[in-house]
């Protein structure tokens, strides 16, 4: 005769300390659990909800400057440190931990309308409509200098001129090269006075700038005549030009991915390209109501940021047609220039109100140490969030957000528009010989051609 | 004015067949200029010589003007006297040599030109460029303003038309001595095509060509990254910064890091890093008290300072005497006064209640140095030695105060307050001190009291309820029966007493269970007693009960609870491991308890007899057979009880004998009344007319389209008997269609459940592309109650993994090997790659790069 008992060795079943945990034994047959889906269902219901109840995504704003913002830099090397320009030519640097102002750099005399910083964090470059390149040496952040009552001012470690107001500035990764944007797209060399090289195409300046994180000699800029060029600075002219219907304010290149960058549209949409195929763009992101001023993509490349002259912020999935995330405050006007915070957990937008604002990538993240059991939970709660995010509950309390009025009027308005509008071309499709008129998607319709 | 009129008449000569050429003599080279200007102005396109002909006769040209004759010499009227002309006129066959200009004598060395050529060159005196540009170049505006020269090469030059080639200069070199040499090099050069260097293109051109190779650069320089990204987009997590130390998480760690910087600390450090100490430690620690050793030095210094301590503390001592020996009834009214002020302060207010504690603390403290009050005064010493203490009782009693003053103060802080918890653990304390013998006579002894206490204690309540004249009646009987309980179970004392004092008296070690016994047992009737009570207060037999009680009480209560039951069978006869039998056991109990005495008994005592008789028999058969012989005991056993259990139950006793009918017919029997298929299919109807309702038949409301005579006959309106027949015939489709429609014993209900449409999504979510492969995703649990510990992990691991609070960098360029399979534990990311794999693999053994670009973009 058998009889089953239960035999637990001590040795097994003792503690070492007071505080671990003790040891459960589970038995894991599914027939012993027939609810499981239920209540896995319930957990990412609550889930869902809880990020709701924690989304508490503004962290704080930083006032100081006295004219609306007109430009960001991020310290490639030096977390905390933040760098921001305003239309009146004041130059900050920030310290995000304590949201005060560190240093100050006064010297130019119009808008500042670019800034970047070299990759070893030394060097500053702003330049602005007062035709001026001005390169400050960065100052190196101490214990010493922590008493925030001293704020600094620095002078230009050179100044170079040009013949015209330049519109934006982008640093090299991890070289010595910048370029300007402006009448023409100039190449400068850290030391000289003048360009190395210089890009002419067209008779309308060149608006924006961003050199290819992964690969130092790609860059990309977009012009007034709705161009967008991808540049080789070893080579004398430019790679691919694309031709939208509407002008790129700015553009940002994933740093994970060195062949796709991401144009932010005038017309409120971003465009994803791979930089091998531009007759059509990727993927089409659509949400800003207004012309997106500002694009910058999170380090893991898995996401990017976006500010609107709609005066909203959102956060999108690099390859999601709508955004994740939107944030907005009352007292938040246009919003002029967002950046994405090297660890990618915070997100920093300037804005004409003359504040920047930090604010948490992920809305309900709780901040600080995680003990590992807590980590365990939130990962398990995100898991099954996303497991079961495609029923309609979870759905829609997920994705719920309160949005101001011009916003939500203002999509209602586009939503119907756009509706009539697919309406009409269904009918007129239906009425007409087949093949004769053919819908375009949504992928290929603002863009017009790829120059040859 | 002479020498114009001159060179007019000598050109009037040269030109003296075609038409007379009007115009200021000007030197070749302006002349040249002059012609290059002139021909965009007059050619079009593909322009013959015989336009510049015309271009001639109308005169076009900008620099030309009519010279017409002088008044004087065309003597036109007559005011100018006719003169003759004294100037200096060349004979008519004169030959001027400078006719020939510079550009003629080119012209003629040049044997390619035509005729024609030359022909207009003679004619205008113009060089021969001028008319080869005209007639085969297109029109092009002209900025030259210098004449042709090294640096200024003309248009022609420039369009490489009508240049000088090789052989022009090699034809005066002919039958020169290094002619031969010369002109096969220059063949050996033409031959050489591959050093030609052409000429540029234009410009637009030029530009779209440049910029295909730059694409054909940029795209390689991206179509190398591709297999990498292609890695990190299919990777189920992408760790960052995985690799970064963070430093120190632990309060160990960080102090480990601590480097001592003040004095103080610097000496704390070198005492603690003392290399003896730290070795003496590490050994046996042995050493540690020859470390610990104090100088004599020290020990005077300590010992100085506990005297001066206590000299000071004498002094202090001295002056409150002082203070207490004034006899001023002010001031001590006022110390009184601030005393009280101070005790009163010290519960309002919480800082002077801190003040009081230090004080208090401080008293403590004095008393403990000092050990005043311990009997180590001189005036206490004195006392004792004298032995006055004993003789006067004031001088004890100060003496004992003064004791009881020093216990206070020196006791430990903890147990400050004098609780009056003492007096409860008082017995236990007592029931402790005591050996184990003694504890039974001591709680029998302690019982006895206890019920004669309560005996004694029989006082009426004077007022309230209990005070009414029935309740008083009702509660002495109580009393009554309650003392004789008490007699009862004092007798039972001294029994036990009596035969515990036997017990006690042997070398029995008592343990605790016993004891507990004995006063479980002097408990227990008195449970008993109320349980009776309670349980059989309707029953007048109670002496039956006692009776029962007191044949086998004990079998009883064995069988009472069931628990206790199946220990007994397990534990004592460990045969019993087919639970079954229990209930039946339960069952005859409780059939026991509430049938009548009589039968009860019986039972009882026959479920005794035939458990007594079947431990007998079991004995002498052997195992197996003894456990079958058991059980079928057993079974029999239990029928046997069912039987007289429903004997008991239905028929009480008497028994009948009637025929077993068959299946069927109890059935038949049991369900004559009701016709179930009928009701099932009334049941249905009902269903179906809630689901698809019947619609509503038109009526003709009274007062409603009746009024008149002609309505009457009309009737119900056709409009509303269409619409009525038109919901009939949807109704019956609907019924047509549903599911049950031909299965007459099923409904099948149709209505939508909106919770369990909670449940389900619309339509299949974005990147899945079947159901199945939907469902598969979803069907696996991933908590942590669903899977062991060491997969929850793996399972709900988030698709991005990185530290905040590290910057993180660009991508590095590293080789990735395309066809390494990405490890695909994840499940979340099953279903998305299993569409793809096949792409995946077909990309492995075709590397075009379309082909793994559409495997990488998720959205195409």
């Amino acid at each position: 005769m058998r009889i089953k008992t239960i035999s637990r060795s001590v040795d097994e079943f003792t503690r070492e300390r007071s505080q671990d945990l003790q040891r459960v034994f589970h038995n894991f047959d599914p027939s012993l659990r027939p609810m499981e889906k239920a209540v896995e269902y319930q957990r990412a219901l609550t889930a869902a909800k809880l990020e709701k109840i924690f989304a508490r995504p503004f962290v704080g704003a930083m006032d100081g400057h006295r004219d609306g913002i007109s430009c960001m830099a991020k310290n490639p090397n030096y977390l905390k440190g933040i760098f921001s320009a305003s239309m009146d030519g004041d130059i900050r640097l920030w310290d995000i931990a304590t949201r005060r102002t560190v240093c100050q750099f006064p010297g130019h005399q119009g808008a500042v309308r670019g800034l970047t910083v070299s990759t070893d964090g030394n060097v500053l470059v702003s330049c602005g409509t007062d035709c001026n390149v001005r390169l400050w040496s960065v100052p190196r952040p101490s214990l010493e200098d922590s008493d925030l009552s001293s704020e600094k001012s620095t002078e230009p470690s050179a100044v170079y001129t040009c013949k015209n107001a330049l519109l934006a500035v982008d640093h090299q990764f991890e070289g010595d090269l910048f370029a300007t944007a402006g009448a023409q797209l100039d190449i400068w060399n850290h030391n000289r006075s003048q360009p190395v090289q210089s890009f002419t195409s067209g008779s309308h300046s060149v608006i924006s700038v961003r050199f290819n994180p992964g690969e130092p000699d790609i860059l990309a800029t977009s012009s007034g005549d709705n161009h967008i060029s991808i540049y080789d600075i070893r080579m004398s002219s430019a790679a691919r030009k694309i031709l939208m219907r509407t002008k790129t304010n700015s553009i940002a290149w994933n740093p994970m991915e060195p062949m796709n960058f991401t144009a932010a549209n005038e017309d409120g949409n971003c465009y994803s390209f791979d930089g091998r195929k531009n007759e059509e763009a990727k993927c089409v992101h659509k949400d800003h109501v207004s012309a997106v001023m500002d694009i910058d993509f999170s380090p893991t490349g898995r996401e990017f940021v976006t500010g609107s002259y709609d005066r909203s912020v959102r956060i999108f999935p690099y390859n999601g047609g709508h955004s994740r995330e939107i944030y907005h405050t009352k007292r938040m006007q246009r919003v002029f220039c967002v950046k994405y915070s090297s660890d990618a957990t915070y997100v920093i937008s300037g804005s004409d109100d003359t504040n920047l604002r930090l604010w948490k990538a992920k809305a309900s993240e709780q901040l600080g140490v995680i003990l590992p059991r807590e980590q365990k939970k939130h990962e398990y709660n995100e898991a099954v969030k996303n497991r079961y995010k495609h029923l309609p509950e979870i759905k829609r309390i997920v994705r719920h957000r309160h949005l101001p009025k011009p916003i939500y009027k203002a999509k209602a308005e586009s939503r119907a528009m756009n509706d009539a509008k697919r309406r009409k071309d269904e009918r007129r499709k239906a009425h007409s010989a087949p093949g004769t008129v053919v819908t375009e998607s949504h992928r290929t319709r603002r863009i017009i051609k790829e120059v040859e | 004015m002479g020498g114009l009129k001159r060179k007019s008449s000598s050109n009037a000569k040269t030109l003296a067949k075609s038409k007379k050429k009007k115009g200021p003599h000007l030197p070749n080279s302006i002349l040249k200029v002059i012609a290059s200007q002139k021909r965009p102005l007059n050619s079009d396109e593909e322009e013959d010589d015989d336009a510049i002909d015309s271009d001639d006769e109308h005169g076009g040209d900008l620099y030309e003007y009519e010279e017409g004759v002088p008044e004087e010499e065309s003597r036109k009227n007559n005011r100018y006297d006719r003169h003759d002309n004294y100037d200096y006129e060349l004979p008519e066959d004169f030959e001027d040599e400078n006719v020939e200009s510079e550009d003629d004598v080119n012209s003629e060395n040049d044997e390619d030109d035509d005729r024609h050529t030359r022909m207009l060159q003679s004619l205008t005196g113009m060089p021969s460029a001028a008319f080869e540009g005209e007639s085969k170049s297109k029109p092009v505006l002209f900025t030259e303003a210098y004449p042709e020269g090294e640096f200024n090469p003309t248009r022609d030059v420039l369009e490489g038309k009508n240049v000088l080639t090789e052989e022009d200069f090699l034809a005066p070199l002919e039958g020169k001595p290094g002619y031969h040499k010369t002109s096969k090099q220059i063949a050996r050069m033409r031959k050489d095509t591959k050093h030609v260097v052409h000429a540029p293109l234009p410009k637009p051109q030029r530009e779209r060509l440049e910029r295909k190779a730059v694409i054909g650069l940029v795209d390689g320089e991206f179509s190398k990254w591709v297999h990498l990204v292609k890695k990190n987009r299919e990777a189920p997590t992408v760790y960052f910064n995985q690799d970064v130390d963070l430093g120190y998480s632990t309060v160990g760690a960080i102090a480990s890091e601590f480097q001592p910087r003040t004095e103080f600390e610097k000496k704390m450090a070198s005492v603690l890093n003392d290399s003896e100490v730290s070795e003496a430690h590490r050994d046996d620690g042995a050493r540690l008290l020859e470390l610990n050793e104090v100088s004599m030095e020290d020990h005077i210094k300590n010992r100085d300072h506990i005297a001066k301590m206590r000299s000071l503390l004498f002094r202090h001592e001295l002056k409150s005497k002082r203070i207490k020996k004034i006899k001023s009834k002010t001031y001590h009214r006022l110390k009184n006064k601030d005393l009280k002020n101070s005790s009163l302060g010290a519960l309002l207010d919480p800082e002077m209640a801190k003040e009081e504690a230090m004080r208090q603390e401080a008293k403590r403290v004095e008393e403990r140095m000092t050990l005043k009050h311990k009997n180590t005064g001189k005036w206490a010493k004195r006392m004792i030695t004298r032995g006055l203490n004993v003789k006067y009782d004031g001088t004890r009693a100060a003496i004992a105060e003064q004791l009881q003053m020093n216990a206070n103060l020196s006791r430990k802080m903890n147990s400050m307050r004098d609780g009056s918890s003492s007096d409860e653990s008082d017995d236990e304390e007592e029931l402790n001190d005591g050996s184990d013998e003694d504890t039974a006579s001591r709680l029998i002894a302690k019982a006895k009291e206890k019920t004669l206490k309560t005996m004694e204690d029989d006082g009426v309540p004077n007022a309230g309820l209990m005070s009414l004249p029935f309740m008083a009646r009702a509660m002495k009987k109580k009393n009554e029966e309650a003392n004789e309980e008490a007699k009862r179970a004092l007798e039972e004392y001294e029994e036990w007493e009596n035969s515990g004092g036997e017990n006690s008296k042997k070398p029995v070690s008592v343990s605790g269970r016993r004891v507990f016994g004995a006063t479980a047992k002097v408990e227990a009737p008195k449970e008993s007693k109320k349980d009776s009570d309670n349980f059989y207060d309707s029953s007048d037999s109670d002496n039956d009960m006692a009776g029962i009680e007191d044949n086998d009480m004990e079998d009883i209560r064995d069988n009472a609870s069931p628990a206790k039951n199946t220990n007994r069978n397990i534990t004592e006869t460990e045969k019993f491991d087919d639970v079954a039998g229990n209930p039946a056991s339960k069952t005859t109990f409780d059939v026991a308890m509430f049938t009548s005495g009589s039968w009860k008994k019986m039972a009882g005592c026959k479920n005794t007899e035939s458990k007594k008789e079947s431990k007998k028999t079991r004995v002498p058969i052997s195992r197996d057979q003894d456990k079958k012989g058991s059980r079928d005991e057993e079974s029999e056993d239990s029928e046997s009880e069912a039987e007289q259990m429903v004997d008991g139950v239905l028929t009480s006793g008497s028994k009948e004998t009637f025929e077993i009918p068959s299946q069927a017919e109890l059935i038949n029997r049991a369900f004559a009344g009701d016709d179930v298929l009928d009701e099932f299919e009334k049941d249905k109807e009902e269903v179906l007319n809630l689901e698809v309702p019947k619609p509503e038949k038109p009526v003709l409301v009274p007062g409603w389209g009746n009024w008149t005579n002609i309505q009457r006959k009309i009737g119900i309106s056709k409009r509303m008997v269409m619409e009525h027949e038109a919901e009939e015939k949807e109704r019956k489709l609907k019924l047509k269609t549903r599911k049950d429609a031909r299965l007459k014993h099923v409904i099948i209900s149709e209505k939508v459940d909106k919770k369990a449409e909670k449940l389900h999504t619309t339509t299949l979510p974005f990147p899945h592309t079947s159901k199945e492969v939907f469902e598969h995703s979803m069907r696996m649990p991933i908590g942590p109650e669903f899977n062991p510990s060491t997969v929850v992990r793996e399972l709900n691991r988030p698709e991005v993994v990185k530290k905040t609070g590290v910057i993180i960098k660009p991508v590095k360029f590293e080789e990735v090997n395309p066809n390494d399979e990405v490890d695909d534990e994840h499940p979340r990311n099953h279903q998305k790659q299993r569409p793809k794999k096949k792409t995946g693999k077909r990309q492995g053994q075709v590397k075009s790069k379309d082909e793994s670009y559409k495997f990488l973009i998720p959205w195409e």
